[in-house]
């Protein structure tokens, strides 16, 4: 068996466009993913989230508060959660994340073609609409969101630095007929505030252009690379604590000097 | 001519970016004022939106992503949400601005006031979107609006001092301060790179199915419309300044600035002139409308685009509506369609870095794009403009405030 | 803060008529509002001289425009009070100018409405004099 692949979850998966596999028409964004626990008590990514109320709390701020409290005041029900899409009908990780099947229509959509658009002559929708099914209301134990940004330190109590990715490995145990699990197999710790890292950390030449490249590893110089193993513990304490002082740590960039690329 | 109608897209597209509305009169001023002093601005534009577009247009072609889309994936939702909301700002403001041309340009036509036209604008406009296939419209709107060749042609007519011309390529004239020659020299950069000939140009690749065998048309809608653009409105720019210049008329209107094609060619090039406002105006309506429906529904990973029934992409067609009305109402308030584009450069000052920046960085990962990763040229290139156009956003706005707005 | 920028910038581009602080500056506002009548007269003489080459509304339209914008910088320059007695003959001689410049104008587009200009190189010569005059005043005070 060859080595399992690697992704990252905010480099590969958060923000990409979801497409139906049969007919590339667009679902909607992965705007953040879920995460439960596996029979071995391991992280993995157990669904797709999307819509406002999972949108909302990543922007954060007035824009993002305001954002879950009207959507959260038009749903009909008690305690709303995002619209989420299985990873077991994601077919596809590529430039686009394709599912199979045919995800439930988002809420504003139904909306706006009942009452806006289908009224107008020459729309192409039928007289009526059929009422979507009730979601049901699953809920993962969390979200990658709540890992990324957090505060790490080592254990000694020091500050590592924050959480700019979480490394996913597709060995998990079976989802569907052909896709493994995506295991949370570890995080990126970056020294500071400096943003993402745009893929530029990762990857054995990098890609171009050389000066962005240059400045985006110059802000990240000092990045390491910590396994789940090293992860002592993540909540409920606002910071992840590891079980290694910071000197243990892989530096980022050995990573990608003994992985192959995927 | 089947060659023509294929580059239709990057026609209309590059007609929104270099002589929409506000781009009209600002080239026949710019002429009027500093004379051909600003040429190298708009060719240093034609290589920076020729070299991004490109870029767009490749990974549309590749991967199936137009740029708002790229936008969000790579900045994340927070850089990707300022990045919006200034887009569409300059989106709405152009889109107000451009009914208003379209309007203007109708009132040149028949004499009777543009307020009683940008209503029936709007709402052809609204038309077209809803019923058009994208195809027809952008064949029918690009290819119309090349009829603003006649400035070339009344230039010719003109027959200006050629070697004054030439002359002035190197020396802004003395009566002018450098604060701004500078204005406009951003201003025609702005201009020309504007973001939302981007999104339109990558989501109108998506629209027409583009696939990895369409990259040469891609690249030949690059190479053929935008330097057609920079064409035009260069023939704009030395009208002005073989008409007005000696005069020292400053124009301010788009009336003002049709009546070299008049002067050079008589009514037929007036009648000429007055219709290519309207279509490259009109182009320019449609351009922008559709792009603040891509951007808002790319942003939002919602269906978008014309290749579906309304039906299938209605939050696409619900923003296009609301966006379409406020736009009109805005208009209506008789705000001056053609000082209203010079306000989006404020708002260009965050879009520009925002939007090429993710493009330069998706057109060089491999997961996108296979084995079309960019080459060390366009590489080198792009990175010069990203410090192009950083200076160019640290140095809008205070400029803008020190001149007055060019005043 | 955004906002707060956009709404500043906007100030900064709409405060043209602000009030003249001393002699000179009110000598600079003339010559301002001189060059831009200048400007306008030079256009509409333009406009007259290629009567024939252009179309009734288009004329209409310009000349609507032009005969706007002048009364319209008459206006705003005669709004101003002027710093002192010695800048009262100033504001004569501007207000003069811009008001003829002003008539000469509105008295084509009342030819332009019932038909055609009546004596476009008469008008073109009348307008040529306003203008070189509004130029040499805007060019003494700049």
């Amino acid at each position: 068996m060859t080595a399992a692949r690697t992704l990252h979850a905010q480099l590969h998966l958060l923000d990409r466009q979801v497409v139906r596999a049969d007919d590339a028409r667009m679902v909607s964004k992965a705007d953040d993913l879920e995460l439960d626990y596996d029979r071995d008590g391991r992280l993995y990514v157990s669904a797709l989230l999307t819509g406002p109320l999972a949108l909302g709390p990543r922007i954060g701020g007035v824009i993002g508060r305001l954002m879950v409290a009207v959507t959260t005041l038009l749903r009909p029900e008690e305690d709303p959660a995002p619209r989420r899409i299985p990873m077991r009908l994601v077919t596809d990780i590529g430039s686009a994340l394709k599912v199979g099947g045919d995800p439930a229509e988002a809420a504003l959509e139904r909306w706006t073609r009942v009452h806006l658009i289908a009224p107008l002559p020459g729309s192409g929708a039928p007289a009526h609409d059929d009422e979507p099914p009730p979601d049901r209301q699953h809920r993962g134990a969390m979200r990658v969101s709540e890992l990324l940004g957090r505060t790490v330190t080592d254990a000694e109590g020091r500050v590592v630095g924050q959480v700019a990715d979480v490394r996913l490995s597709q060995d998990g145990h079976l989802l569907g007929p052909a896709a493994n699990a995506l295991r949370v197999s570890g995080l990126v710790v970056v020294p500071r505030n400096t943003g993402q890292l745009f893929g530029y950390e990762r990857g054995p030449g990098g890609a171009g252009p050389w000066l962005v490249r240059v400045v985006v590893r110059r802000l990240h110089r000092g990045s390491r690379h910590v396994t789940w193993d090293q992860v002592e513990s993540f909540a409920p304490s606002p910071e992840i604590r590891l079980r290694v002082p910071a000197s243990e740590l892989a530096d980022l960039r050995e990573l990608y000097s003994t992985l192959p690329s995927t | 001519m089947k060659k023509l109608l294929g580059v239709t897209l990057g026609i209309l597209t590059a007609i929104g970016g270099f002589v929409d509305i506000g781009d009209l009169v600002a080239n026949s001023l710019v002429g009027a004022r500093f004379g051909m002093s600003l040429a190298w601005v708009v060719i240093v534009g034609v290589v920076g939106i020729c070299l991004f577009a490109e870029m767009s247009g490749r990974i549309a072609a590749v991967s199936g992503r137009p740029v708002f889309d790229l936008v969000r994936e790579r900045l994340g939702p927070r850089t990707g949400l300022t990045n919006l909301l200034a887009s569409f700002a300059i989106n709405l403001l152009t889109l107000a601005a451009e009914i208003g041309g379209a309007a203007l340009a109708l009132e040149l036509a028949t004499g009777i006031d543009y307020l009683v036209w940008v209503p029936g604008v709007a709402l052809v406009a609204w038309l077209v979107i809803w019923r058009v296939r994208f195809s027809t419209m952008e064949r029918v709107f690009g290819l119309a609006g090349l009829a603003l060749i006649v400035f070339a042609v009344a230039l010719w007519q003109l027959g200006p001092d050629w070697g004054e011309l030439g002359r002035q390529l190197t020396s802004p004239p003395e009566s002018e301060g450098a604060p701004t020659y500078w204005y406009y020299a951003i201003a025609l950069l702005g201009a020309a790179m504007t973001p939302y000939e981007v999104f339109f140009f990558s989501s109108g690749g998506v629209e027409e199915r583009w696939t990895r065998r369409d990259l040469g048309e891609a690249r030949a809608n690059v190479f053929i419309g935008f330097p057609l653009g920079g064409f035009l409105s260069l023939a704009i720019a030395a009208c002005g300044a073989t008409l007005f210049l000696p005069h020292g008329i400053e124009v301010g209107s788009l009336g003002q600035m049709a009546l070299p094609a008049a002067v050079g060619l008589g009514q037929v090039g007036l009648v000429a002139v007055i219709f290519g406002v309207f279509a490259a105006t009109f182009g320019a309506t449609l351009e922008t409308a559709l792009s603040s429906g891509y951007t808002i529904s790319q942003y939002f990973g919602w269906q978008w685009g014309k290749f579906v029934r309304p039906r299938d992409a209605s939050r696409f067609h619900a923003t296009l509506l609301v966006t379409l009305i406020i736009a009109t109402a805005l208009i209506l308030t008789t705000i001056d369609p053609i000082k209203v584009t010079e306000y989006s450069l404020i708002f260009s000052a965050v879009a520009l870095p925002l939007t090429y920046l993710p493009v330069l960085m998706i057109a060089n990962d491999p997961d996108y794009m296979g084995v079309h990763v960019n080459g060390r040229f366009s590489n080198l290139l792009g990175t010069l403009y990203m410090i192009l156009l950083l200076v160019v956003s640290v140095a809008a706005i205070p400029l803008m405030i020190a001149t007055k707005a060019g005043q | 803060m955004r906002r707060a920028l956009a709404v500043l910038a906007a100030l900064a581009v709409t405060s043209c008529s602000s009030p003249a602080w001393d002699h000179h500056d009110y000598a600079l506002k003339a010559g301002m509002t001189a060059e831009s009548a200048a400007s306008d007269v030079e256009f509409v003489r333009l406009a007259v001289q290629h009567e024939p080459d252009l179309t009734r509304p288009y004329l209409k339209t310009v000349l609507t425009e032009a005969a706007g914008s002048l009364s319209s910088l008459n206006d705003q320059f005669g709004a101003v009070q002027p710093p002192s007695a010695s800048a009262d003959a100033m504001r004569d001689q501007v207000l003069g100018l811009t008001q003829e410049a002003a008539e000469q104008v509105q008295d084509l587009l009342i030819q332009v409405r019932r038909d055609r200009i009546a004596d476009p190189a008469g008008a073109a010569a009348a307008l040529g004099e306003v203008g070189a005059e509004l130029r040499a005043f805007g060019e003494a005070h700049r």
